[in-house]
C-alpha cells in the first residue's frame, strides 16, 4: 500500500437539471492525509453520501476536483475507475452489500481476484484478515448465516483485502447495536493508526466522535464549522474543543471534559508549583493537544 | 473455476426453483424440437428400411416409377434378362410388388406386399425372429409386431391378395407408423394378378469394382422403359415424401421450441438479475469491471440452457426407447443433424437471454450501494 492523500477542491455536485435540481454538495474542499481518521456528520439530506462517493469515485462531481496523489479522478472516464475503486479504496457500507450466494471467504477473496490475486493466494489473504478479524470459525458460512457485528466485520475484511489506501465508510454502524458499533469503530480506528491507512466515515453517531482526529460538520451541502478534537489532559477523555469546559495559562488554553477535571488540573499546577514541577504537567499536557491539533490543521473547512 | 464461474454458479444455486423452472423450460422447448425430429427421422428410416436392406446397389422400375410408396410399378418379365445382360450386373433379380390391407383379428394395416422368388438373394426379409425366411407355396412371411397385435403367430392365416395365406415367419424392423411389409411367394402372387407375366421392379447387385452410379446410368441407356436408381436414390425418393409431408410441421415446432425455450430463459435470468441488482451494483462500486458483470449472466444463462439441452437429449432418449415398447408403430432416431441444430438453438437461445441483463447492469450506478435497501 502506498500512503496517498486525497485531496477535494472546491467540488460540487448537482443532480437534475433546471427547476428540480438538487445541489447536494457546494464547493466543498478538503484534505485527507495518510492514516487520518475524518468523520464527517450532519443532518440527514446534507450530502455526505454524496460527497463520499464523489471521494470514493463512484458518483462525477459536477464541478470542481478530487485528485488521489495527482491523479484527477474526476477527470477519468468511467472505464477507468473501477481499478482504481479496485484497489486503492475499500468501501463500507450501511448495508453490507455482502454478495449472498458466497460464503464470507468466498466474498472477501472475490474482490481480490478481481484484482488480479491467483484464487489460492486470495483465499489464503481472505482468510488471514478474516481470521484476524474474528471470523476465524465461519469462513464457509453464507452472509445470512452471521449477525450485522459479524456481515460489517466481513465487509471490513473485504474492503482491506486489496491493501487500500483509503477507507470509506458510510454510516457503518447504523445497522448494529451501540456495543457492536463501537468494536466496529474501534477497529476501524486500529486499520487507521496501525496500517496507515486513511479512514472516513460519515455517521450520525455521536458517540463515535471520540475516534476521529477530525470532525467535520456539513449542512445543506457545505461544511458549517471545524469540530476539532482535544484530550482533557486529566482524565484522558476525547472533548470536542468549543463545548468543553477550558482554561488558559501563560498564554496557552486547555480543555476538560468537566469543571471538575479543570478543577484537580488547577489543583495540581498549583500543589506542583509548590514542588517545582509545573512545567512538566504543562508539556505533557500541551504535547497531547498538539498532536490531536495537526489532525485538525489540515481538515480546515471552506465554506 | 474462475470467478466467473464461482459466481454464476453459485447465483444458480442460489435459488433452486428458479433455476428448476429455467432448466425445465429449456428441456421441454428443446425436447419438442428433438423428438419431433426424432420422430420424422425414425418413420423416415422406417418407411426407406425395405429399400435400405434390399442388398441391391441399384433398382429398376416401370419408366416414371422412383419409389415404392403410393406407386404401381409393372414391366415385360424380360426386363430382368435385358438388366442382366448389361455390362457389370453381377445379379438381376425380379420382385412384385403392391400395396395392399391386410387384416387379422381386428388389426386391420396396409403392407407393402412383395413377391419373391424361391431362391431371391435380395429383396428378402432380412431380421426373421421365428420361422422361416423364404415363403413356400401358399405361405406367407409377416411384419412380427403386427402379428403380436393381430394375436396370430406360426401357422395362422391372414388373408392378402384376395385370399388366404398361412404364417411361416415373422420378421422385426419392416413396421412404419404407415404400413409393414409382407412377403410371399413370386408365383402366388402372379397367379392372384393374372394376365400377361409381368415384374414390378429388377433388384440389381453390381459386379466387383463397378460403381452403383454408373451402373444405373449404364442400364438406363441399354434397357427401354425403366427408370433406374441406385439403392441410396430409390430411398431418398421414398423418404423424401415423408419430408415433403413434414418440413413445414418440422419448421413450426423449430420455432415454437426456440421462442418457448427463449421466453423461459430469458424471464428466468432477468429475474435473477433483477432480484440481485443491488449486489451487481456493490460489485461494480467495489470495482468489478462491467465486463466481469457480463460474464456472469451470460455463464449464468449458460449453464441453465447446457443443463436444459442436456436433460432435452436425455428426455428424447428415453422416449425412444420408451415408445416402440408401448405397441406403437413408431421409432425415434436422434440424427446427428438435429442434435447440431438444437445445440446451435440452445447456444442462441443462452446468448439472447443475457442480453436483457446485461442491459441492465450496464446501466446499474454503482452508487446503488451507498443508498439505503434491504440487503445481506
Ligand atoms: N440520485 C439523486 N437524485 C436526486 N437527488 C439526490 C440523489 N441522491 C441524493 N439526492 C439528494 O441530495 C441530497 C443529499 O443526499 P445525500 O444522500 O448525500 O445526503 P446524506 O447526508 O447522506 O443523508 P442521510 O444522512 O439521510 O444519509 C438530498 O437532498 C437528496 O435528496
Ligand atoms: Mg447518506
Amino acid at each position: 500500500m502506498n500512503a496517498l492523500t486525497l485531496d477535494v477542491r472546491n467540488v460540487t455536485k448537482r443532480y437534475g437539471d433546471g427547476e428540480t435540481a438538487v445541489t447536494a454538495v457546494r464547493d466543498v474542499s478538503l484534505a485527507i492525509q495518510p492514516s487520518e481518521i475524518v468523520l464527517i456528520m450532519g443532518p440527514s439530506g446534507s450530502g455526505k453520501t454524496t460527497l463520499l462517493s464523489m471521494m470514493g469515485a463512484l458518483l462525477h462531481p459536477t464541478a470542481g476536483t478530487i485528485r488521489l496523489d495527482g491523479t484527477a479522478l474526476s477527470d477519468l472516464s468511467e472505464r477507468q475507475l473501477p481499478p482504481i475503486r479496485l484497489r486503492q479504496f475499500g468501501f463500507i457500507f450501511q448495508d453490507f452489500n455482502l454478495l449472498s450466494a458466497l460464503s464470507i471467504l468466498e466474498n472477501v477473496a472475490l474482490v481480490a481476484e478481481l484484482a488480479g490475486s491467483k484464487r489460492k493466494a486470495a483465499r489464503e489473504k481472505a482468510t488471514a484478515i478474516l481470521t484476524e478479524l474474528g471470523l476465524g470459525a465461519r469462513l464457509d458460512f453464507l452472509p445470512e448465516k452471521l449477525s450485522g457485528g459479524e456481515k460489517q466485520r466481513v465487509a471490513i475484511a473485504r474492503a482491506l483485502i486489496n491493501d487500500p489506501a483509503l477507507i470509506l465508510a458510510d454510516e457503518p454502524t447504523a445497522n448494529l447495536d451501540s456495543k457492536i458499533g463501537h468494536e466496529i469503530m474501534r477497529l476501524l480506528r486500529r486499520i487507521a493508526k496501525e496500517q496507515g491507512r486513511s479512514v472516513v466515515i460519515v455517521s450520525h453517531d455521536q458517540r463515535i466522535r471520540d475516534i476521529a482526529d477530525r470532525v467535520l460538520w456539513l449542512e445543506d451541502g457545505r461544511f458549517k464549522d471545524v469540530i476539532t478534537m482535544t484530550t482533557d489532559p486529566v482524565c484522558g477523555m476525547t472533548v470536542e474543543r468549543d463545548r468543553a469546559v477550558s482554561v488558559e495559562r501563560d498564554g496557552e488554553a486547555f480543555y476538560f471534559c468537566s469543571k471538575g477535571c479543570r478543577e484537580e488540573f488547577l489543583g495540581r499546577l498549583r500543589s506542583e508549583d509548590m514542588g517545582g514541577c509545573r512545567s512538566a504537567v504543562l508539556q505533557r499536557a500541551g504535547s497531547v493537544f498538539a498532536h490531536l491539533a495537526s489532525g485538525a490543521r489540515d481538515g480546515h473547512a471552506s465554506d | 473455476m474462475s470467478a466467473t464461474w464461482l459466481l454464476a454458479r453459485r447465483n444458480l444455486l442460489r435459488s433452486r426453483a428458479r433455476l428448476a423452472v429455467s432448466i425445465g423450460g429449456v428441456a421441454l422447448a428443446l425436447t419438442l424440437v428433438l423428438a419431433l425430429d426424432a420422430i420424422f427421422e425414425g418413420v423416415g428410416r422406417q418407411l426407406t428400411a425395405y429399400v435400405d436392406r434390399s442388398g441391391a446397389d441399384v433398382w429398376v422400375a416401370q419408366s416414371g416409377v422412383r419409389n415404392l410408396h403410393m406407386v404401381a410399378s409393372w414391366m415385360p418379365a424380360a426386363t430382368t434378362d435385358a438388366v442382366a445382360d448389361v455390362d457389370g450386373v453381377a445379379l438381376a433379380e425380379p420382385i412384385l410388388y403392391t400395396t395392399d390391407s391386410m387384416s387379422a383379428g381386428d388389426e386391420r394395416g396396409w403392407a407393402y406386399v412383395i413377391g419373391l422368388t424361391p431362391d431371391a438373394s435380395m429383396g428378402g426379409p432380412w431380421d426373421v425372429v421365428e420361422g422361416t425366411d423364404r415363403p413356400g407355396p401358399g405361405e406367407a412371411v409377416i411384419d412380427r409386431r403386427f402379428a403380436q397385435r393381430a394375436g396370430v403367430g406360426l401357422g395362422d392365416r391372414v388373408p392378402m391378395l384376395g385370399r388366404e395365406f398361412r404364417v411361416a415367419g415373422l420378421t422385426e424392423g419392416t413396421a412404419s407408423l404407415v404400413n409393414s411389409v409382407a412377403f410371399v411367394p413370386f408365383d402366388d402372387f402372379a397367379a392372384r394378378r393374372g394376365g400377361e407375366p409381368a415384374i414390378s421392379y429388377v433388384l440389381v447387385r453390381a459386379s466387383a469394382g463397378t460403381s452403383p452410379d454408373a451402373l444405373a446410368e449404364r442400364i438406363g441407356t441399354s434397357v427401354d422403359g425403366v427408370a433406374v436408381q441406385t439403392t441410396a436414390a430409390f430411398g431418398l425418393a421414398e423418404r423424401k415424401l415423408v419430408l415433403d409431408m413434414s418440413g413445414d410441421v418440422i419448421s413450426i415446432m423449430n420455432v415454437i421450441g426456440f421462442v418457448v425455450g427463449l421466453a423461459v430463459v430469458a424471464l428466468t435470468v432477468y429475474i435473477a438479475t433483477l432480484a440481485l441488482r443491488r449486489e451487481y451494483g456493490s460489485l461494480k462500486a467495489f470495482g468489478a469491471p462491467d465486463g466481469y458483470l457480463y460474464r456472469v449472466v451470460l455463464a449464468q444463462a449458460g449453464m441453465s440452457v447446457v443443463a436444459g439441452f442436456v436433460a432435452a437429449v436425455a428426455i428424447t432418449a428415453a422416449l425412444s426407447a420408451i415408445v416402440p415398447r408401448t405397441g406403437v408403430n413408431l421409432d425415434l432416431a436422434i440424427a446427428g443433424a438435429s442434435l447440431v441444430k438444437v445445440a446451435a438453438v440452445a447456444a442462441v437461445i443462452a446468448a439472447l437471454a443475457a442480453l436483457l441483463p446485461i442491459h441492465q447492469i450496464a446501466r446499474l450506478d454503482p452508487v446503488i450501494v451507498a443508498r439505503e435497501g434491504v440487503s445481506t
